[in-house]
């Protein structure tokens, strides 16, 4: 078989067995990979309706059939659970190594069911499967947690260093541990599959951590054909100047490129620019104050990723990030500018294993109730105004559930209407919204709110890229950007080169030199619009209406960022028209029946 | 001609691993690969598989490199039966870099995009 392995790992914890199974012909036909076949698979084994953090929910790690396979940026694996954030369905996607390394392994998925009765982690070394007893491990942060596994592994199973630097590990940090509902699942020292809080679910299984390490193959249909495809696209690259900026610094360009646009998510969402992050508006700042080396994931030939340091005896010497998002949520959102607090901040939060963007829109809710005398300062113990480094103790407290932190480790929307100020939470169904401030871009707006997982930038793009900046065509080009991202992410590759800097259609051209089948990009936008009405019913089966389709009122209602407000109301019209759904945002029997998913639309439409 | 390899540039992206994978057995399998990145926290070391020698040797240890201390089993570019790499993991048979023919042309220098390696004149 070509890019695929054909194989399904299946771990039952509350048992402590696993067994392979072979991955069903239509899964691949139909779902490609990745997110698709998540999705698919949560919908036909769990009832939408669960708890989140009970054993009935399912923690799948999907590879795509491109994963591994060396076609460039390719290395990604996704998560698929149902969010104990959102209570939608969930598909954040983690760089790294540890999707290769499952790849190799032989396996195309692997799936966690049930709960296991005490903490366990487990390890994957081709068909070596075993699960062990966690004991020391519970407790540790995620980097202790790796170097623990990787000394176990030594013995265990006799690697060199050679073996043990090529392995990849997926994990939770305490926040995992201790069921915060936005704790993500970390990987190779400061990856994360970050958003929609699976690192809790991975917690309530009692599963540390997930080490694999392959050396097996992924098979290629047309060898010189995909040979002479990757040196064609490296030549295209070289004289592409967006991809040689987001080469150098990453997602370092687009701090200051928001706040000299004034769209920058700030204080809150009260401003979309701040008066510290001037400086940061040479990228080449960053770099001098920070930078140690440029990282890439497996297979990626753009290393967007950055290691840096900073100057303080009591962190690492060196660490991964931080990321755009989390710079602007953690930082000019919380009204931080100093670029060391900044990574403080990122380091805990990966150390903790929780999602940056989610924690920065909870500290900054929290910033602004304290100021406005919602929250008073004997509930906290601390002060906690805009730009308060106390906010590092709140987020220790936040992972372990101490003080305070118990009861916002529970989530945006149960904290801010406990201090009586529900819209001061800035999230879409429970989930912190990213970055850029919706108020600078309409479709922005329309993206965060109609995300199937929550307000995540991750699942559509950003308009400001060429060809995208017409407003007439802002609603038709959040539908398509959806489509095509949901069939990227089933492929896996990384959307943040293919549908950034590179602008391209390679997802059919690599998928048709690795598997052998053709597929045409009008094969991809179907498959993409199926995921997502896929993922669509499965919220609806969840109880996730039309009605969760909104945005915080301070997006919708006050003009805080160039005198605008989102007209979301008349944009969502537009929107569900696109969509072939109904004024409800229920996808209508003509359009299921287009996309042969009639049959899981009964009972919902 | 020999393969230049800079360290400092190498971001561990493992693309030569596969090119050599690809372009030696017509799949992607970076444990059949001759050529090897070792990722650091700091810098990643690219090694190529030299010689294949029968013994493991007694000069095993610490080396500093860039003021980091790196084993020296991670540096040198023997295929050794101390060592888990250069060898094809079914079989075992150690494996050499051949420059990918001659002339040479060798794939991970082609796939190599921060330019890493590079192919120069003796």
């Amino acid at each position: 078989m070509f890019g695929w392995n054909g194989k399904i790992l299946r771990i039952d914890l509350t048992q402590g067995t696993s067994r392979v199974e072979d991955l069903p012909a239509y899964l691949m036909k139909y779902y490609v990979g990745g997110r698709g076949m998540g999705a698919r698979i949560l919908f036909d084994e769990i009832d939408p309706r669960i708890d989140a953090l009970g054993p009935a929910n399912k923690l799948i790690f999907a590879t795509g059939p491109l994963t591994g396979s060396g076609a460039p940026a390719a290395s990604r694996f996704i998560v698929s659970a149902k969010s104990p954030l959102s209570n939608c369905v969930a598909s954040p996607c983690c760089g790294g190594y540890f999707g290769a390394n499952l790849k190799y392994s032989g396996y195309d998925l692997l799936i966690f069911e049930g709960k296991s009765p005490e903490p366990v982690y487990v390890t994957i070394l081709n068909d070596r499967v075993e699960i062990h007893p966690a004991g020391p491990l519970w407790g540790k942060v995620s980097s202790d947690t790796e170097k623990a596994i990787r000394n176990e592994m030594k013995t265990d199973y006799g690697l060199d260093n050679w073996g043990l630097n090529c392995m990849g590990i997926a994990n939770i940090g305490p926040a995992g541990e201790n069921l915060v509902r936005f704790a993500s699942i970390m990987s190779d020292g400061g990856r994360a599959a970050g958003r929609s809080g699976l690192g809790a679910v991975m917690g309530s299984k009692n599963l540390k951590a997930v080490a694999a390490l392959g050396t097996g193959q992924v098979s290629i249909a047309d060898v010189e054909g995909f040979r002479k495809a990757v040196m064609g696209f490296y030549a295209e690259a070289r004289d592409n100047g967006e991809f040689q900026k987001r080469r150098r610094y990453g997602t370092w360009g687009l701090p200051g490129r928001a706040n000299s646009s004034k769209s920058q998510a700030a204080f809150n969402f009260k401003a979309g620019y701040s008066e510290a992050f001037v400086k940061y508006e040479n990228p080449e700042v960053i770099r001098d104050l920070i930078r140690v080396r440029d990282e890439a994931c497996f297979s990626c030939p753009f290393s967007c990723g950055k290691r840096s340091r900073i100057k303080d005896a009591e962190y690492p010497l060196t660490a991964k990030g931080p990321e755009h998002e989390t710079m602007a949520l953690l930082g000019a959102n919380c009204g931080l500018g100093d670029m060391e607090d900044i990574c403080r901040a990122n380091y805990l939060c990966n150390e903790l294993g929780m999602d940056t963007i989610t924690a920065g829109t909870m500290i900054s809710c929290a910033m602004e109730l304290f100021e406005e005398g919602h929250l008073p300062e004997k509930d906290l113990g601390y002060a906690l105004e805009f730009g308060n480094t106390n906010m590092f103790i709140l987020l220790r407290q936040i992972a372990h559930r101490q003080g305070i932190g118990d009861l916002m480790a529970e989530g945006g929307i149960a904290f801010a209407t406990k201090y009586g100020h529900p819209e001061l939470f800035m999230g879409v169904k429970g989930m912190g919204i990213p970055a850029w401030h919706p108020q600078a871009f309409d479709a922005l707006g329309l993206q965060y709110a109609t995300c199937n997982t929550g307000g995540s930038h991750t699942k559509s793009t950003m308009p400001f890229y060429e060809g995208r900046k017409d407003p007439a065509h802002f609603v038709e080009f959040t539908k398509k950007d959806q489509d095509y991202i949901a069939a990227a992410d089933s492929g896996v590759l990384c959307w943040i080169i293919y549908h950034g800097p590179l602008w391209g259609e390679k997802l059919s051209e690599w998928l048709t030199h690795v598997t052998g089948v053709a597929r045409t990009k009008e094969d991809l936008d179907l498959l993409g619009e199926r995921i997502w009405n896929l993922e669509r019913l499965f919220n609806l089966r969840a109880g996730i209406t039309g009605k969760s389709d909104a945005l915080p009122p301070r997006i919708t209602k006050e003009p805080r960022v160039k005198n605008r407000v989102v007209p979301l109301d008349t944009l969502l019209v537009d929107y569900y028209e696109w969509r072939g759904w109904d004024k409800n945002g229920v996808p209508t029997r003509k359009k299921l029946e287009e996309l042969a998913l009639e049959k899981e639309g009964e009972g919902v439409i | 001609m020999k393969i230049r390899i800079d360290h400092k540039i190498c971001t561990g992206c493992k693309q030569c691993e596969i090119a050599c994978s690809l372009g030696h057995t017509g799949s992607v399998n970076p444990w059949r690969s001759r050529i090897r990145v070792f990722v650091g926290e700091e810098f990643c070391l690219p090694v190529i598989a030299g010689p294949y020698t029968e013994a493991a040797c007694n000069s095993k240890g610490i080396r500093i490199a860039e003021g980091v201390d790196v084993d020296a089993c991670v540096i040198c570019r023997a295929s050794c039966p101390a060592k888990s790499v250069y060898k094809e993991p079914d079989t075992g048979i150690p494996l050499k870099c051949d420059f990918c023919g001659d002339p040479p042309n060798p794939q991970c220098v082609l796939w190599c995009a921060p330019n890493a390696l590079t192919l120069v004149e003796d």
